[in-house]
């Protein structure tokens, strides 16, 4: 498949009537008066958004753990466990282990004061949970939605840890200056929600710096995703506001890493593609089948 | 002299209030310095996750005079609060706080005989290790030496100092930080703030979370007593007589504790006799019946006994009832080791109340311990449950903080609750209470319930609850 074919292939079809674009990167007039209309309930956490606040919880354990394991340690009076080792070495010992392989991560990680760009922050609810995470500098967060930037603006000024940390703009992603200037790029549950996702896919690569990784989760183009996120979600057990998604806009894990293939060939590295899936009263869980249902994935820059 | 020494009194009173204009921030504010707050105090600073936290602990007791010296002081008997601390529990004390229990002073024990004082029966659990009695003091001192030796930054202990006011620093927004005023003038910001302040908690008083439960119009008298020799079997005793349960529980050497659950009529009685009467009483209510034990309470209470003439009617009908044993040695398997002695300062009396908070958060506050349930010492839980709630709290504000959640919201403290509440919940013998509870249509019990002995069936199989509950705090 050459490059065309394959922009085309997760290329959706743009509504006809939508006739005055600017933005390559624009979400549709509809999606923005859908998420205007959410903006106010965004942080009710026990409202309609709690299933996305519950997804969050998902997402920050899929990005730890992916930052984490880019982190070697190069200090040889630190023991590296191994594999198992908790079945060898007595309790007290193995905790004091692992205590101290986490402490010389996170020491690691916080003298890299990584700078993060969130695309379609909404309310704000990850570049938040960013903001909090001790190695992260700053977060800016750009969204499409005026209101749903009013909504984090306010929402952050009521945590004094996050002063200093968070800058929200009403703005599409290619306007984010400068190229190549953020550790980490995060497109979550927006590729959904855009009529060109390759383009969304393209700027925020460009966004990010070599070695950064870009984090992606959207739902994939099935009958599985229908079932659950539109069908269950929105109309029987009515956890997602009716409306919130489109099948036809939703957006293959296979599609996107063969974009990868045909836009940037050898510059890429996938770390990590896990499905996700919601268990209705608990909590979103990692599965291996990335290609039915929701899904997140970790892709690395590679330096040139 | 007296004057100036007044002026300069209010001089600093002023000082001290004009100072409280502008609150000092904080990320947690824990109320009250029991085991259940300073075990959360621990969590936080011995946490690599969570010690960058700024915590504050208040108490209006003399934490640093007289809890803390406990450690390298303590007094040469035993105080009357012991509580049978269960596995999981010490461990969290131990491998999770880091914090060591004084050994000399704590006793473990290998099971539990339960005898009953109406029909005979006899249950006699044998359990290795079954769990330790361990004075609320050294579980106290210990946590508070522990934070002594991690010399946290952004920790701050007042004791002698109460709460007078709670407020949210937005009245019109309940999920703004919570202000904290002190009675020495300052006032605090926080972020979380924490009811671990018993059970007249102020912090649930202000969250307006109400509770279910009841007072047992009883009483539970405590006292450290003396026995007459070491015994070999370390074992606790506990013999349920019409007015109540009574345990006789081990302390190293020839000491053991005693908690008697009764009326608050006898409890007042069994308070205020002259401690060698008392002593003679304890003893009788683990061997004789009840009927003879009616005949002491009527004749003392009308002052009609003398304490010899007790001492010999308790040794005489003692004597016949062992006699009637068809082989004597067998009463060691029975009946606890006879006492001699009941230190006097260490008989106390406090009520029996269960009692349960409908939840243990809501935004920006936490319950935690005897704040968010109070229950009969029958079973050796409070502590224990205490404890394991401030284990669940730790951990559910570890993972939030690895999530890069706001630890103040009732996202964040969510699963804290949801892991501890079934459990307490059964521990509290409100599981069949439960689902009203959860429906809301449980209307709250504000009046007062005698609920007898009909209680201890309610707590479940005996059996169970010994080998069980006792020793695993229901988490197995
Ligand atoms: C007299 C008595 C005897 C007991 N004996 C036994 C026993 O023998 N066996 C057993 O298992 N359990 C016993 N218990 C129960 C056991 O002590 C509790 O379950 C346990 O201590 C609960 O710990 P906690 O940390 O939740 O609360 P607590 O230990 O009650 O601690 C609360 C702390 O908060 C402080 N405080 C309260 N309000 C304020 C305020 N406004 N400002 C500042 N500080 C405040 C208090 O000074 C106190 O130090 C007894 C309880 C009492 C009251």
């Amino acid at each position: 498949m050459n490059r065309m074919q394959c922009l085309k292939s997760i290329k959706v079809r743009r509504s006809p009537w939508i006739l005055t674009r600017f933005k390559s990167t624009d979400a549709s007039a509809s999606e923005v008066e859908h998420f205007r209309n959410l903006a106010p309930t965004w942080w009710d956490t026990h409202g309609n958004q709690r299933i996305l606040h519950l997804m969050n919880l998902a997402r920050l354990d899929f990005i730890q753990r992916n930052i984490r394991n880019t982190i070697k340690i190069e200090n040889s009076d630190i023991y590296v466990p191994g594999f198992n080792y908790k079945k060898f070495l007595p309790k007290d010992i193995s905790t004091a282990v692992q205590e101290e392989f986490d402490n010389e991560i996170e020491k690691i990680l916080i003298s890299r004061k990584l700078k993060v760009l969130d695309v379609g922050c909404g309310g704000g609810i990850l570049a938040e949970s960013m903001g909090r995470l001790p190695y992260v500098q700053h977060v800016t967060g750009v969204d499409l939605t005026k209101d749903c930037i009013e909504v984090a603006k306010l929402h952050a000024k009521k945590d004094p840890a996050l002063k200093g940390k968070l800058t929200y703009e009403l703005k599409a992603v290619e306007d984010v200056e400068p190229n190549e200037g953020y550790d980490i790029v995060t497109c979550f549950e927006m590729l959904e929600h855009v009529d060109s996702p390759s383009s969304i896919l393209s700027h925020s690569w460009r966004k990010l710096k070599p070695n950064g990784i870009l984090f992606i989760s959207t739902i994939n183009k099935d009958l599985i995703s229908w079932f659950t996120t539109i069908f269950m979600g929105e109309y029987v057990l009515k956890i997602v506001p009716v409306g919130t998604h489109h099948l036809n806009k939703y957006v293959n894990s296979k599609d996107i890493i063969k974009w990868f293939q045909s836009t940037v060939p050898n510059k890429y590295q996938v770390m990590d593609v896990k499905g996700t899936m919601y268990l209705p009263f608990k909590a979103w869980v990692e599965h291996n089948c990335s290609d039915v249902g929701n899904y997140f994935l970790a892709i690395k820059k590679l330096p040139k | 002299m007296l004057k100036s020494y007044n002026t300069a009194f209010k001089l600093v009173r002023h000082m001290a209030t004009s100072a409280s204009k502008s609150p000092k921030l904080t990320d947690v504010f824990i109320v009250g310095g029991g085991p259940a707050g300073l075990g959360l105090a621990t969590g936080i600073k011995t946490s690599s996750k969570l010690k960058h936290l700024n915590t504050v602990l208040v108490d209006g007791g003399d934490i640093k005079g007289k809890v803390a010296p406990f450690y390298d002081n303590p007094p040469d008997f035993y105080t009357n609060r012991v509580v049978s601390v269960t596995h999981p529990t010490r461990e969290f004390i131990e491998d999770k706080l880091g914090a060591t229990l004084r050994k000399d002073r704590i006793m473990s024990y290998d099971g539990i005989c339960v005898t009953d004082g109406v029909s005979k029966g006899l249950i006699d659990m044998e359990r290795p290790g079954m769990a330790w009695m361990v004075e609320i003091l050294n579980v106290q001192s210990s946590l508070l030496n522990r934070i002594n030796q991690l010399k946290p930054s952004g920790f701050n202990l007042l004791d002698k100092t109460k709460v007078v006011d709670i407020k949210y620093s937005d009245p019109e927004d309940a999920s703004s930080w919570i202000l904290v005023s002190l009675d020495n003038g300052e006032t605090y910001k926080t972020r979380l703030l924490i009811g671990a302040d018993g059970f007249n908690s102020r912090v649930k008083t202000f969250s307006g979370i109400l509770s279910q439960g009841w007072f047992y119009n009883k009483s539970a008298v405590v006292a450290t007593m003396k026995l007459d020799m070491e015994p070999l079997k370390i074992r606790g005793w506990q013999r349920f007589l019409p007015t109540g349960p009574i345990a006789h529980l081990p302390l190293p050497g020839d000491n053991a504790t005693l908690v008697w659950s009764t009326t608050n009529e006898l409890a007042k009685l069994l308070t205020s006799i002259p401690v060698e009467q008392f002593t003679e009483l304890v003893n009788a209510a683990f061997v004789l019946e009840d009927v003879d034990m009616k005949y002491y309470y009527n004749q003392l209470m009308n002052g009609k006994m003398t304490t010899t003439e007790l001492k010999e009617d308790v040794q005489f009908r003692t004597n016949q009832i062992l006699a009637s044993l068809s082989d004597e040695s067998m009463a060691d398997d029975i009946y606890p080791p006879p006492i001699t002695d009941v230190l006097d300062h260490t008989r106390a009396k406090f009520p029996l109340k269960l009692f349960h908070a409908d939840t243990y958060c809501q935004e920006r506050i936490a319950l935690l311990g005897d704040a968010a349930h109070a229950t009969h010492p029958l079973a050796g839980q409070g502590l224990n449950m205490g404890l394991c709630d401030t284990d669940a709290l730790v951990r559910a504000l570890e993972s939030a903080t690895d999530r890069g959640l706001d630890v103040g919201s009732l996202f964040a403290l969510e699963p804290f609750w949801s892991e501890r509440y079934p459990i307490n919940c059964k521990l509290l013998s409100l599981a069949d209470n439960c689902h009203k509870i959860y429906s809301n249509t449980f209307p709250p019990i504000v009046g007062m319930r005698t609920l007898g002995a009909n209680i201890i069936n309610q707590i479940g199989p005996i059996k169970d609850y010994i080998s069980g509950t006792l020793s695993y705090s229901g988490k197995y």
